[in-house]
């Protein structure tokens, strides 16, 4: 295969050998830097072996994004378009009273406005559709959407939003999810703030924490954590003169995403195409629409392609986050290291919607226990809703928070029965064959063998 | 003084969605000169899933890698697909493809099979090749198969299939059924350093030993291990968005919401379990999310092996180990 070249070959042909940083060249365009093929750069013999399975191929993508070929939605650019900014809310909770975008709407530049009450189904959501697409009447959170501006700029939209008058009517605000769960304030109208929860239920945990030669009680808990991809949600949508909309859309499932955008805007799938480009970074994050029925909206207002870039403000305040957990762990062990009872109460931070709740719970819930066999275990696990920033699908479900209190704790079993670790941990593992908290027969089981390869590689026994 | 200690963590995970119907669907095809085109509603979001998918589809089809172009994301164009999410893309959107390219491999075998005067089932794709099992050497390029497919008998060599993780549902009261189809397991190990009279844990050392069934790609299995040991490292020690009173965001930018940088990331020893799940495409199971989950929970524990603390609250900021040691110190005074 091709030979490895040279660094002056390699910025002779992607022409990459000028570095003045005169004012010349700093201005000069990307089409300064052509990129003619062939290009004498590294490619790997993997990528042409047979079989293809286990070869460490390198990506098919790789070479674009190096070479800034690679066209993230930042890079698309339409002729005639414009840009749009989202007005976030100035409460955590509070009724609207009234939105007046009339001085925004007369503001030099600006083309369009949009506002929640003029999408045929305001509400959309991955399992209850409990979220607006612009809050309409009322606010929830701090990252409710009121309002959108489309214009010529960026500059110019935001600027527009400053001219936007909502009149808010406060309402009550309960940010603690142990206050949330006594119902006494309500997030969301006459239903209790308690929105999702799960029960796993195996053998009998009061008789076994009983008869078990120790009990272990903590309490665990974890912070909010946003996914911080590199590129921030973006999107572009044109509404074309057949009445059919394409979305241009760094979201993760465009499945989903279409289905979300013909039920918000009340048209046809086939009138909707959606095109995923290539993420800048998903970790859960992407999973659920944003603003793109916003754009489409405003495009279809305007008869422009209409672009949306979060920052990274936006980012944090109003795509989802990841739920803080509180965990009641109660746990009975024999004094051999054997586990034989474990008792679970957890209490999710939902944030003001339901988003990815649902899956959090539940997966958390499953995996509460950890990779152990548990006869008696018994797990309840809550979510409910306050008014603080939605939490949603990241990295891991609810596992790394409750890998964080299972393991914990059974490092303080270990210490205080004075077992070491690596052992305690190997007198309970799943094996093939074992049966997980649903009862679920487990196979291609390997915890066992993670934990021995991964102390050998690390010399757990050298001292 | 700076104090070192170890500690582990092992952990569970498992691939797609909570009993709900997660489906991928997928459409192979493959050209008359032998390479393939692959159709996938998934999304690349940086971790590599299009090269995985296009060497399961390769796989299949017994050509390499860059034999298979991938087209990806485009309702116009694309079948459904549930999408980047749950670990799913490698184990559920695969085994979608593997189903497709044996569709499409079936019918290179069907044209071929007069050709050799064997069975459709007495032939394999290999090395470029549909070849007659045990006998490699009576075999025809599978370029010139494809065209006689296509060309000669007029069938050609495409297939469409769809797969979705078979579970069961659980019992409300008890929760007991079969949310999942498959799991990875993993074992984490962290050396920290801490300072026990600043508070400031260093991590020093991260092995990591995962499970994915087969890798379909070691280079990127590694990649995404490393990646998500970061966001572990940011979970355990550094990060944390803080709330007004009012409910507001306190910290949403990169200057007061503190994530690892290069410099923070310890080093990293990677290996992975040798495993094969056959319910997975090529023995494929999955390994994205996973890596971020035991790193936590090892730090943690390697906290309390060095300073005798024990962090029950992320993230373990050096004020909050430094408070922790400040008590455990005033209560042996």
């Amino acid at each position: 295969m091709a030979t490895k070249p040279t660094k002056d070959v390699i910025d002779q042909k992607v022409g990459i050998q000028d570095t003045d940083n005169s004012l010349t060249g700093a201005l000069r365009v990307k089409e300064d830097h052509p990129v003619i093929y062939p290009l004498s750069l590294p490619e790997n013999d993997e990528r042409q072996a047979t079989p293809a399975v286990g070869q460490s191929a390198t990506r098919s993508d790789a070479r674009l994004h190096g070479l800034g070929q690679t066209q993230y939605i930042d890079d698309i650019k339409f002729p005639n378009m414009i840009y749009a900014k989202v007005l976030r809310s100035e409460r955590a909770h509070a009724k609207i009273v009234s939105i007046d975008v009339s001085e925004a709407e007369a503001m030099p530049g600006v083309y369009a406005t949009v506002t929640g009450k003029e999408f045929p189904t305001n509400s959309f959501g991955p399992t209850l559709q409990d979220q607006p697409v612009l809050a309409d009447t009322v606010v929830r959170h701090f990252g409710d959407g009121v309002a959108a501006v489309a214009a010529v700029s960026e500059q110019v939209a935001q600027e527009a939003l400053k001219k936007i008058k909502v009149v808010y009517e406060d309402l009550p605000v309960v940010l603690d999810p142990e206050e949330a769960f006594k119902d006494e304030i309500l997030i969301h109208g006459p239903k209790s703030n308690t929105y999702a929860s799960k029960v796993i239920k195996k053998g009998d945990v009061k008789k076994a924490l009983a008869k078990a030669d120790h009990v272990f009680t903590n309490r665990y808990k974890t912070q909010f954590v946003e996914h911080v991809p590199i590129e921030p949600h973006a999107s572009i949508a044109l509404w074309d003169g057949n009445g059919r909309v394409t979305l241009w859309s760094s979201l993760g499932r465009i499945t989903l995403g279409r289905e979300d955008i013909s039920r918000t805007l009340d048209i046809p799938q086939s009138k909707v195409r959606m095109i995923g480009t290539i993420v800048g970074g998903n970790f859960g994050g992407k999973n659920e629409i944003t603003n793109e029925p916003i754009l489409a909206l405003l495009s279809k207002k305007t008869g422009r392609p209409v672009k949306c870039t979060y920052t990274r403000g936006d980012e944090f305040v109003s795509s989802t986050i990841r739920h803080p957990f509180i965990m009641d762990y109660t746990t009975g062990i024999n004094n051999d290291g054997k586990i034989v009872a474990r008792k679970i109460r957890m209490l999710l931070d939902g944030g003001a919607y339901c988003s990815w709740t649902g899956t959090t719970i539940g997966k958390g819930s499953i995996l509460a226990a950890g990779p152990y066999n548990i006869d008696n275990l018994q797990v309840e696990s809550f979510a409910v809703y306050t008014n603080k920033t939605t939490t949603g699908a990241m990295r891991g479900f609810g596992a790394p928070q409750v890998c964080f209190a299972y393991e914990s704790q059974m490092d303080e079993m270990a210490h205080a029965l004075g077992i070491d670790p690596l052992t305690i941990r190997l007198k309970n593992t799943f094996r093939e064959g074992s049966l997980s908290p649903t009862s679920q027969t487990l196979h291609s089981v390997v915890v066992e063998e993670s934990l021995l390869q991964a102390s050998e590689a690390f010399g757990w026994n050298r001292g | 003084m700076k104090r070192t200690g170890k500690g582990m963590a092992c952990m569970w995970y498992p691939i797609g969605f909570t009993v709900m119907a997660n489906p991928s669907a997928a459409i192979v095809k493959v050209n008359t000169d032998g390479t393939a085109t692959l159709l996938t509603g998934t999304v690349e979001t940086g971790q590599g899933a299009l090269t995985v998918l296009g060497q399961i589809a390769a796989e299949t089809l017994g050509i390499g890698t860059d034999d298979v172009h991938v087209v990806s994301a485009d309702t116009d164009t694309t079948p459904m697909d549930t999408g980047a999410i749950a670990s799913r893309t490698t184990y559920v959107t695969g085994n979608a493809i593997v189903r497709a390219a044996e569709v499409a491999r079936q019918l290179l075998f069907e044209a071929a099979a007069p050709l050799l005067n064997v069975k459709p089932d007495q032939l394999e794709a290999r090395d470029r090749k549909i070849q007659v099992l045990g006998f490699p050497s009576r075999s025809l390029p599978i370029a010139n198969v494809a065209l006689y497919a296509e060309s000669t008998v007029g069938r050609p060599a495409l297939g469409s299939a769809s797969y979705n993780p078979p579970t069961v549902d659980m019992d409300p009261e008890t929760g007991q059924g079969k949310p999942f189809n498959t799991y990875v397991y993993a074992t984490q190990i962290a050396e920290v350093e801490v300072d026990d009279e600043t508070g400031e844990v260093e991590i020093k050392k991260i092995v990591a030993v995962h499970d994915c069934g087969q890798p379909i790609n070691p280079m990127l299995v590694e990649g995404q291990i490393e990646g998500g040991i970061s966001m572990g490292v940011g979970y355990a020690l550094q990060e944390e968005i803080l709330f007004d009173d009012t409910g507001k965001q306190i910290n949403p930018n990169l200057t007061n919401y503190i994530m690892p940088t290069a410099l923070d990331m310890p080093e990293i020893h990677v290996e992975l379990v040798d495993n094969y799940d056959p319910t997975g495409p090529h023995g494929a199971k999955g390994v994205g999310e996973p890596t971020a989950v035991p790193t936590a929970a090892a730090i943690m524990n390697a906290i309390f092996d060095a300073v005798g603390v024990r962090i029950t609250t992320l993230p373990a900021t050096a004020e909050r180990v430094m408070a922790a040691i400040n008590e455990k110190n005033a209560q042996s005074a």
